[in-house]
C-alpha cells in the first residue's frame, strides 16, 4: 500500500484545502490517476478530479503531484518509493473542487491568438488541395502536438505573477500558424508585447513540464527573434506599408 | 429555485468530430446554435482516434475513387448498412477533408506536397488521411478552432462572440423536451456546481458517440455512456443494428490498469504482424469464404504487397476488424496465447526503428510509458477491446433527421452507416460527412417551422426531480451498479455470444435497472462524480438492455456479432433490420423486424454477381440479373 494525500476542497464545507490521506494498493503498473480512481470507485465516492483518455493524449488529467505539474496517467505510483505521494490540484489556477480547476483563463488566451489560417485577400478553396511539402510540415508540426493540458501554464512563474501573460502554449499555437506554409499573417500586434513574448523571462519550465515535448520556450525564442527583425524591418522606409 | 434558460434555434449535444461539424454547418446556414458538452471543449473522445478519416482522393493511389470506397464499406458491414448513407459518405469524404485542410488542419504530405494516404484493414487502397497516429486531435483542433473563427467573425458583425454559436462545457443533458410530438428543448445540469439548465430549442442534434462504458474491457472513456442513445429511445425515436458492436482486435492486455486501450490499426497498416505464442503468423488460417480472393496466402505474396499492391493480395492481418477480433480470441481460446492473455502484435522485425518512432509516434510512447515495452524492439500483447457500436439513432439518410420531429443525430450514435461491422477510418470520416449532413438538416427543419414548439413547465419539473433524486437517497454505491453491469456485458454479451448467456445477462440487466433505482450519491452538488455516474447509469442500463434484446434476436453470426449458437451468416438475416423502442419511462424495451431497403440498382451493379452470391438470397439475386440485363438492353 501507499498513501496518496490528496487536496480536498469542497465549497461550503471546507474554508480553505485541506489534505486527506487514502491508503492505495501499490501496485507496479498503477499510474496516480488509477489511485485516485480507486479512491473514487471503492474509498471515498466524492473524490472529484478530471480525466478521460488514459493514454496522454486529451490532456484533462493535469495535476500537481509531489510538487511537479504532471499528467497523472503518465506518472507511476513507483516512481515515489515508499511515499506518501501529495497529489493537489495545478498550480496557478483557481480551484472549484478538490483536484478540479477554472481554466477558462487560458482557454480564452488560446483563442486569442488567432488559431486559424490567415490569409491575405483569398481564401484557401474549400474543395481542393493545397500543396504542403513534408519539409514545410516539419517546419511546424511539433507545435501542433499542444494538447492543451495546463501543464505549462502551471509550471510557468511568470504566469503566476502576471495572470495578463499570454503565455507558453498560447505563443506555441500562435507559432504553430505563423510557421505554416499555408498561413499569411504574423500575428505580430498580439505576441510582440508585454503581455506576449516580451513577458517571458525564459526560464524554461514550460519545455520541462511539457509531456508532448512541444518545446514553447523554443518557440517564445524563437518569435522574439521574429519580433526584433520586424520591429526593425518595420522602421526602415521600404519595410512595411 | 431559479432554472437558468437559453433560447436557441440548434442544439447540439456532444462536442466531438459530428458535433463540430454539425454546429459549424447550423451556423453557417444562420442558425443561432449552442453545443452542449460533458467534458471541457476539445477533450471530447474524437480526440483519441489514431489512424486517420477515410476518403477516396486517390492521391496515393490514383485508381481509387468512391465507388470502389463504396464497395468497401459495404463488404465491411457485410452489406447490412444503409446503402444510400455508405454512398454519401464515400462521395463527400474527400471534400470533408480538403475542407479541414482549408481550415488549417496539417496531415502527413506525400513527397509532392499533397496529403498522404495510408492502407487500414478493408480498405482496397491507401485511403486513410493522417497525421502520425494522433489524427483525431488534429482534427478535434482544427474544428474547434473553426468555431473559434466563427466566434471572432460574429463579434465584429455583432459585438458579442457568442452572438450564434456558444459552448456549454461540462454540460449534461439528462432529458429532451417534447412539444406534442416534436422537440422543444433539453434539460440538463451543469457538472461544476451542479445547478440546472433549460435550452428552448426546436432542433436538436445527438453528437453523443457511444457506450463502450457499459463493458469492462473497452478503448472508451468515461463519457461514453451512451446517452444520446438512450435520450433518442426516451423520446420516441428508434435504435437500429444495436446487436452490432465493434471488438476492435487489438486493444492492450497489460498491464491491467491500462487493459482495453487502444493500439492503432496503423500498426497493421504499416507492416506489423499478429503472432501467436508459436510465432505462427495465424491470420492465415482465418480468411472467411467471402473474402478468400481478396487477402494473400502466404507470408511471401502478403509481404510483397506492402511494395507491390497491383500483382498482390494484402495480408490477412488488415482483414476487417470483425474478423481479426474473432481470429485472436479463438487463439487465446486454443492455448496459443501470449503470457498475459493476448497474442503478440510485432512490428520491431519489420521496420527499422528509426521509421517506427516516426510513424507511430503515440504507440511507441504509450508502450514505453504505459507497459514498459520498447516496440521498437519487442512485440506488443494484444488482444480485443470494447471500441464502438455500429447501431444507433435511426436516420434519414440525407438529413440525419430522426423519427421525432426536430430530432437528428450524427456519427456513432447514429446507426445504419457501418452495417454490422465498421472499417477503420470511416469513422472520423463519418463524423465530418454526416456531421455537416445533421447540422444542415436541422437548420432546414427550423426554416420550415411555421411555429416553435414549446417548453412545457410540467415536463421540466418532471426532468428536474429524476436529475436531483439520487442526491436525495442515501442508497447503494452507484459504482457498485456500474461495475456489475459492465462485468454482465463483457461476460455474456461479448465477443462470442449464445442463447442462454444473453438470456442470463437480461435477468440480471432487469435486476440492475431496480437497483439503480435506489442508488445514491453522497455531498453536495458541486462537481459530484457519484451523482453524475448515477444518472449515466439509467442510460448505461437502457442502452445494454437493447444490446442484448436484439442480439438475442438475431440467429445468425455477422460483422460485430457472433453467435456460438447460430455460426453461420443467413442471407434471410441480412435483409432484417432489428428495431428498438421504448416507453418514455424506459421501462420497457422492446425489439422489431423490419425489413431492409433493397439496394438501388445502379449500386447494386457496382459488385459482380460471384459477390453478391455470397450475401443475398435468390429472390434478391433474380432482381440483380433482371437490373443487370436492363442496363445491358
Amino acid at each position: 500500500m501507499i498513501t496518496l494525500q490528496v487536496s480536498r476542497y469542497r465549497p461550503g464545507q471546507d474554508a480553505e484545502p485541506v489534505f486527506q490521506d487514502y491508503e492505495v494498493p501499490l501496485r507496479s503498473d498503477w499510474a496516480v490517476l488509477d489511485g485516485l480512481a480507486h479512491i473514487k470507485d471503492h474509498l471515498d465516492g466524492t473524490l472529484s478530479f478530471r480525466w478521460s483518455c488514459r493514454m496522454g493524449i486529451c490532456g484533462s488529467c493535469g495535476m500537481t503531484v509531489n510538487g511537479e505539474p504532471r499528467l497523472t496517467c503518465g506518472t507511476f505510483l513507483t516512481d515515489y518509493g515508499e511515499g506518501p505521494i501529495r497529489v493537489e490540484p495545478l498550480r496557478g489556477f483557481p480551484v472549484i473542487r478538490d483536484l478540479v480547476v477554472d481554466i477558462d483563463d487560458v482557454l480564452a488566451k488560446l483563442a486569442h491568438v488567432k488559431p486559424w489560417l490567415i490569409r491575405e485577400g483569398e481564401e484557401l478553396p474549400l474543395t481542393a488541395e493545397y500543396t504542403q511539402t513534408p519539409a514545410q510540415l516539419e517546419a511546424y508540426k511539433q507545435y501542433s502536438m499542444c494538447i492543451n493540458c495546463m501543464l505549462c501554464y502551471s509550471a510557468c512563474p511568470v504566469y503566476a505573477l502576471e495572470p495578463d501573460f499570454l503565455g507558453p502554449a498560447a505563443i506555441a499555437l500562435a507559432q504553430r500558424y505563423n510557421l505554416d506554409s499555408r498561413d499569411q499573417g504574423d500575428r505580430f500586434d498580439l505576441l510582440a508585447t508585454d503581455e506576449g513574448v516580451w513577458g517571458c523571462t525564459f526560464v524554461g519550465e514550460c519545455t520541462s513540464a511539457c509531456p508532448k515535448h512541444v518545446d514553447p520556450a523554443e518557440a517564445i525564442q524563437r518569435y522574439k527573434l521574429t519580433a526584433a527583425l520586424t520591429s526593425v524591418r518595420n522602421l526602415l522606409p521600404w519595410g512595411r506599408s | 429555485m431559479e432554472i437558468e434558460r437559453h433560447q436557441y434555434d440548434v442544439v447540439v449535444i456532444g462536442a466531438g468530430g459530428a458535433g463540430l461539424r454539425a454546429a459549424i454547418e447550423a451556423r453557417q446556414q444562420g442558425k443561432k446554435t449552442a453545443i452542449v458538452c460533458k467534458s471541457l471543449f476539445g477533450k471530447a473522445h474524437t480526440v483519441m482516434a489514431e489512424g486517420g478519416a477515410a476518403a477516396a482522393m486517390g492521391n496515393v493511389n490514383p485508381d481509387d475513387n468512391w465507388q470502389v470506397h463504396f464497395r468497401d464499406t459495404m463488404r465491411g458491414g457485410k452489406f447490412l448498412n444503409n446503402w444510400r448513407m455508405a454512398e454519401l459518405h464515400a462521395k463527400e469524404a474527400p471534400d470533408r477533408v480538403w475542407e479541414l485542410e482549408a481550415w488549417g488542419a496539417l496531415f502527413d504530405r506525400t513527397k509532392d506536397g499533397k496529403i498522404s494516404q495510408r492502407n487500414f484493414g478493408g480498405h482496397e487502397y491507401p485511403r486513410l488521411a493522417h497525421v502520425g497516429d494522433r489524427t483525431g486531435l488534429e482534427m478535434i483542433r482544427t474544428l474547434q478552432q473553426r468555431v473559434v473563427a466563427l466566434q471572432q467573425e460574429d463579434y465584429k458583425i455583432h459585438g458579442d462572440h457568442e452572438a450564434y454559436i456558444k459552448v456549454f462545457a461540462e454540460c449534461t443533458i439528462t432529458r429532451l423536451l417534447k412539444d406534442g410530438d416534436a422537440i422543444s428543448g433539453a434539460f440538463g445540469y451543469w457538472r461544476e456546481n451542479g445547478s440546472l439548465i433549460v435550452f428552448d430549442a426546436p432542433a436538436v442534434v445527438l453528437a453523443t458517440g457511444g457506450i463502450g462504458k457499459s463493458y469492462v474491457v473497452t478503448s472508451n472513456s468515461w463519457e461514453y455512456t451512451g446517452d444520446g442513445h438512450a435520450l433518442a429511445l426516451l423520446a420516441g425515436a428508434k435504435l437500429i443494428n444495436m446487436e452490432f458492436i465493434q471488438f476492435h482486435p487489438t486493444g492492450m492486455v497489460w498491464p491491467p490498469s491500462v487493459r482495453g486501450i487502444l493500439v492503432t490499426e496503423s500498426v497493421r497498416g504499416d507492416g506489423g504482424v499478429l503472432r501467436n505464442s508459436e510465432g505462427k503468423r495465424f491470420m492465415f488460417d482465418y480468411i472467411p469464404e467471402v473474402f478468400k480472393d481478396k487477402y494473400a496466402t502466404t507470408e511471401e505474396e502478403a509481404d510483397r504487397w506492402y511494395t507491390d499492391q497491383a500483382n498482390n493480395r494484402r495480408p490477412p492481418e488488415l482483414l476487417p476488424r470483425d474478423e481479426v477480433a474473432r481470429a485472436i480470441n479463438a487463439e487465446v481460446k486454443a492455448g496459443r496465447g501470449s503470457p498475459q492473455g493476448g497474442v503478440f502484435l510485432d512490428v520491431s522485425t519489420r521496420l527499422p526503428a528509426e521509421e517506427i518512432r516516426k510513424r507511430l509516434p503515440s504507440m511507441h510512447h504509450q508502450f514505453k510509458e504505459l507497459a514498459d515495452v520498447d516496440i521498437t524492439a519487442e512485440p506488443m500483447q494484444v488482444g480485443p477491446t470494447c471500441h464502438y457500436i455500429m447501431g444507433g439513432v435511426e436516420v434519414d439518410a440525407d438529413t440525419g433527421a430522426a423519427c421525432v420531429p426536430g430530432l437528428f443525430a450524427a456519427g456513432e450514435v447514429s446507426g445504419g452507416m457501418h452495417g454490422s461491422n465498421r472499417l477503420g477510418g470511416n469513422s472520423l470520416s463519418d463524423l465530418l460527412v454526416f456531421g455537416r449532413r445533421a447540422g444542415a438538416g436541422a437548420a432546414a427543419y427550423v426554416d420550415g417551422l411555421t411555429s416553435r414548439p414549446k417548453v412545457h413547465d410540467a415536463a421540466v419539473r418532471e426532468a428536474q426531480a429524476e436529475a436531483l433524486a439520487p442526491l436525495e437517497r442515501s442508497g447503494e454505491n452507484p459504482y457498485e451498479v456500474h461495475h456489475e453491469l459492465q462485468r454482465t456485458m463483457n461476460d455474456l454479451v461479448g465477443i462470442i455470444r449464445k442463447a442462454e448467456e444473453i438470456t442470463e445477462a437480461l435477468e440480471v440487466v432487469e435486476k440492475l435497472k431496480e437497483r439503480a433505482k435506489g442508488v445514491g450519491a453522497a455531498g453536495t452538488r458541486i462537481y459530484n462524480p457519484g451523482w453524475h455516474l448515477a444518472l449515466d447509469l439509467r442510460n448505461m442500463l437502457l442502452v445494454s438492455e437493447c444490446v442484448a434484446k436484439a442480439a438475442l434476436m438475431r440467429e445468425e453470426s455477422r460483422g460485430g456479432h457472433t453467435r456460438d449458437d447460430y455460426p453461420q451468416m443467413s442471407a434471410e438475416w441480412r435483409r432484417k433490420l432489428l428495431v428498438c423502442s421504448s416507453s418514455p419511462d424506459g421501462s420497457n424495451v422492446t425489439v422489431e423486424e423490419r425489413p431492409q431497403p433493397s439496394m438501388r440498382e445502379d449500386l447494386l451493379t457496382l459488385f459482380d454477381r460471384g459477390e453478391l452470391s455470397k450475401y443475398l438470397t435468390e429472390e434478391e439475386l433474380a432482381e440483380y440479373d433482371a437490373a443487370v440485363a436492363a442496363k445491358e438492353s
